[in-house]
């Protein structure tokens, strides 16, 4: 039934994309193929950028002597709780007249951002924390005497680096890149608000006057996906068993010398641009909003509460019924190895891959079409939904991770004192799970809290959460209001990233 | 002979903690060195810093007549010469066995047949090509000494390196690494906790206790003649005994024993090898059985003497006692003494039982 749900937005896509034909004529004229490659070109490109920068700044900041390593460990994942449109956003507001570089250099003249250049580098400085993590964290599970057996056979740091930890760290480099990729296709903001054409801004400028071609492209857009997941898949299971892992004392680390100064620039500057010239922009546009006449900036704070608590709380239904509903299909696949749940695990994923612009375009079309559930568009189930269809995935990967972690014998041994089925899930399975369970409601609760294009054509009238509100805020140029509303979603994913992610990675070290 | 390492006032801190403890010790070329200890006591720590993982805090280490960590020096274990053995065998699971042995040697034209050189010394012939997780516990470790040995360096370090197999499997491959090391003609270090391990495979022995060396010997002088009480109860079972020295002889609780260091008086301790304490049935006798610990080709008696204090008797597989018969102790041959202030709580070496 779980897996059904899942399918669904997949199949309705196919099955009303056949209906309507004129598929491939849409898929073959120049509407699709320009905004197709720009996709593909984006996303393969800012992927590549990616894993280069983030591996460098992993390996920086847990192998070097880099001076403040432990506090860069932190900042320099941080980047990864600016959703793409407000960092675009600042971008645009630090360029425009009177913006950030205007006030403090004088540049006055500086040409508007937008195109291939700026998606790029606005996406890459947002999005390389997707490869750093796995990259920073696969570092750090590393057997120290690995490299250590290679330093006393007589390698540099540099040498070992390329010939046996770069190579123990592909798997995490390849699935970070993966993300991103999957990130900038189905990004909507950040290339919509930069002008930069791909196959999201097509769907949504298409969806209302030309249904049938924002269906086919959308469908495109899921193939894509589709297809980079497979592959990736496919060549990751050949690693399985080439893979070292063991916890172990502090690994080795590398002198820098003289690239030092250097590499602390480098790391600086990633800061710099990516964390705190967002911010800074963000707090001069609110500061100038707050201090010339608020009402007629559009500036209330009432405008900021609503938004705040619509989306702190559907976040947390979200995320609550996304665990609910995986865990079922993680304990399938983990205790039971049963080709159900196998199934199910791969329809869960999937929709990971597929774009929240395509989730919801699919059901927002099905809702419009079936007459039972018609009543539902545009109403809180609905679009708590379509997040944990697209979602769900993050859940799954920390559910099974918590299902396996709880040894089986502790089970046996419950049974074995007569607890029964109930009983033993409330007391031992449940409790044990919990952190775990809790990392990966965690999870959906941050990228629900950033999702831009699925809320805007799913949220009931009226109910704005804080990325619609920046968002509506840009599109009447309200940037004070816009900048308040994108300081508290920055804070707030702020606080819960570190609580999830930095903070394993920070005890690691200790 | 030449000496491969020299180690002097060496000393290493983790935080509060002295990890090593003014440490001195000469390895020569050529030879076997077991460094024994209880866990904690420093001893891999003193092999990481030997390798060049860890930059001690304070001493020196001269590695085959040149200064790799001194006050002002210290250079990387890259450039030393030193070959790791793992405990985990820490090999690089992407490469073939071929490749992991060949790693280290520098010399692109050579390196086909040193790897097959290697392969051939440790059993492993025509195997290059496998993965590591295709081999078993013991193969692994062959492939891990192979690749150490390979680029010939002038001292080679095992840390552990038998814990990783399972009882029935490690006497077999002690022997076989004994003989690898021997025909490489390599000079070796090796940490271990396990004194059996120690004493077969050794040349000598370092036995290290809280960050400090307290005897280096051979083997047998180890066992025979330790210069401390902890190296008498940890290297081979020993109990020991409270006792009045005078002259050549103690008395104890078990009579008068004869000793092998005849310039000690007043209060000692002895040490009791149980191999050299037989029990006779004798309803007036000192002590009385405790328990007894039955291992088939022989058995360990623990008899309770009247003041408390324990000693064990190893004796031959007729079970000739039960717990609670009342028996007579005697010791054959000299013992060995050591000066104490102290009580005898304070006599039982708190690791003794490892």
């Amino acid at each position: 039934m779980v897996a059904a749900a899942f399918a669904g937005p997949l199949v309705y896509l196919v099955v009303r994309t056949a209906q309507e034909g004129g598929a491939p004529e849409v898929l073959r004229s120049e509407t699709a193929l320009g905004p197709l490659t720009r996709t593909l070109l984006l996303a393969a490109t800012t992927a590549v950028a990616c894993a280069l920068l983030g591996t460098t700044l992993a390996w920086l900041v847990m192998r070097t002597d880099l001076p403040l390593r432990r506090l860069f460990r932190v900042l320099v994942a941080l980047p990864l709780v600016i959703p793409s449109f407000v960092g675009a956003l600042a971008l645009i507001a630090a360029f425009a007249r009177g913006g950030l570089l205007d006030e403090l250099f004088g540049f006055d003249a500086l040409p508007p951002v937008r195109g291939y250049w700026a998606a790029f580098a606005t996406l890459t400085l947002l999005s390389y924390p997707y490869v750093y993590l796995p990259v920073a964290a696969r570092l750090s599970a590393l057997p120290p005497s690995l490299e250590e057996t290679g330093r006393s056979l007589g390698r540099s740091p540099a040498q070992v680096f390329r010939s046996l930890v770069l190579p123990q760290a592909t798997g995490a480099i390849a699935a970070g890149a993966l993300l991103v990729f999957l990130y900038v296709i189905s990004d909507f903001g950040a290339v919509s608000l930069l002008r930069y054409d791909t196959l999201t801004v097509r769907i949504e400028s298409a969806r209302l006057f030309d249904p049938p071609t924002a269906l086919a492209l959308g469908l495109l857009l899921a193939v894509v996906a589709l297809v980079v997941v497979m592959s990736e898949r496919g060549l990751s299971r050949r690693r399985v068993n080439t893979e070292a892992v063991a916890a172990g004392r502090r690994p080795l680390q590398a002198p820098l010398g003289v690239w030092k100064a250097p590499a602390l620039a480098l790391v600086v500057g990633v800061v710099g641009i990516a964390l705190v010239a967002p911010v800074a922009v963000l707090a001069q546009w609110t500061l100038r909003g707050l201090g010339e006449d608020r009402a007629a900036r559009g500036v209330e704070w009432s405008d900021l509460w609503q938004p705040l608590l619509n989306t702190g709380g559907i976040a947390v239904v979200t995320a609550v019924v996304a665990v609910a509903v995986v865990l079922p299909v993680a304990y399938l696949t983990t205790r039971h190895q049963s080709r159900v749940g196998a199934v199910a695990n791969a329809l869960v994923v999937a929709g990971f891959a597929l774009p929240g612009l395509v989730i919801a375009l699919a059901v927002v079309f099905w809702v419009l079409r079936a007459p039972l559930v018609g009543g539902l568009y545009q109403t809180f189930p609905l679009l708590v939904f379509a997040y944990v269809v697209h979602f769900g995935a993050q859940a799954m990967r920390a559910s099974q991770v918590a299902v396996s972690g709880v040894p089986r014998r502790l089970g046996d041994a419950a049974r074995s004192l007569g607890s029964g089925r109930w009983r033993r899930l409330r007391t031992v399975d449940l409790p044990l799970m919990l952190p775990g369970l809790g990392a990966g409601a965690g999870l959906v609760l941050l990228s629900t809290m950033k999702e831009l294009p699925a809320t805007l054509l799913l949220a009931p009238t009226g109910f704005d959460t804080l990325a619609t509100r920046i968002w509506s805020a840009t599109e009447s140029a309200y940037f004070a209001r816009a900048g308040l509303s994108a300081l508290a979603l920055v804070a707030l994913s702020g606080v819960l990233t570190w609580l999830l992610t930095i903070r394993r990675l920070e005890r690691l070290d200790a | 002979m030449r000496t491969i390492v020299e180690l002097r006032e060496l000393t290493k801190d983790f935080g509060a903690v002295r990890a090593v403890d003014r440490v001195d010790l000469d390895v020569r070329e050529g030879e076997v060195l077991a460094l024994l200890g209880p866990s904690g006591c420093g001893k891999t720590t003193t092999l990481r810093l030997v390798a060049g993982f860890e930059r001690p805090d304070a001493g020196r280490i001269v590695l085959d007549g040149e200064e790799v960590a001194g006050s002002d020096r210290f250079v990387a274990p890259e450039r030393r010469r030193v070959g790791v053995v793992f405990q985990d065998y820490a090999l690089f699971p992407h490469l073939t066995v071929g490749h992991n042995v060949g790693y280290g040697v520098r010399d692109r034209n050579a390196r086909d047949a040193r790897v097959a050189e290697m392969l051939d010394l440790v059993g492993l012939t025509g195997e290059a090509a496998r993965l590591p997780h295709e081999l078993s516990g013991g193969q692994q470790q062959r492939v891990a000494i192979a690749r150490a040995l390979a680029p010939e360096p002038a001292l080679i370090l095992l840390d552990e390196p038998f814990s990783n197999l399972d009882a029935a499997l490690r006497v077999r491959v002690r022997g076989e690494v004994r003989a690898i090391l021997c025909d490489a003609a390599a000079t070796a270090v090796f940490v271990t906790h396990d004194q059996e391990e120690a004493l077969s495979l050794a040349d000598r022995i370092a036995v290290m206790r809280a960050g400090r060396v307290l005897q280096v010997d051979e083997p047998g002088t180890l066992y025979a003649h330790p210069t401390d009480r902890f190296v008498a109860t940890f290297v081979g079972d020993a109990d020991l005994l409270p006792g009045r020295a005078d002259g050549d002889a103690v008395t104890t609780a078990v009579g008068r024993l004869p000793t092998t260091n005849g310039d000690l008086s007043g209060d000692v301790a002895v040490a009791l090898r149980p191999e050299r304490v037989s029990l006779r049935l004798d309803g007036a006798g000192q002590g009385v059985v405790r328990g007894i610990t039955y291992f088939g080709h022989d058995q360990l008696v623990e008899v309770g003497l009247e003041d408390g204090a324990r000693v064990r008797s190893r004796m031959g597989p007729v079970r000739a006692f039960e717990p609670g018969d009342r028996v007579s102790v005697a010791v054959t041959g000299e013992v060995i003494a050591f000066r104490v202030s102290g009580t005898l709580n304070e006599l039982t070496p708190d690791l003794a039982s490892e």
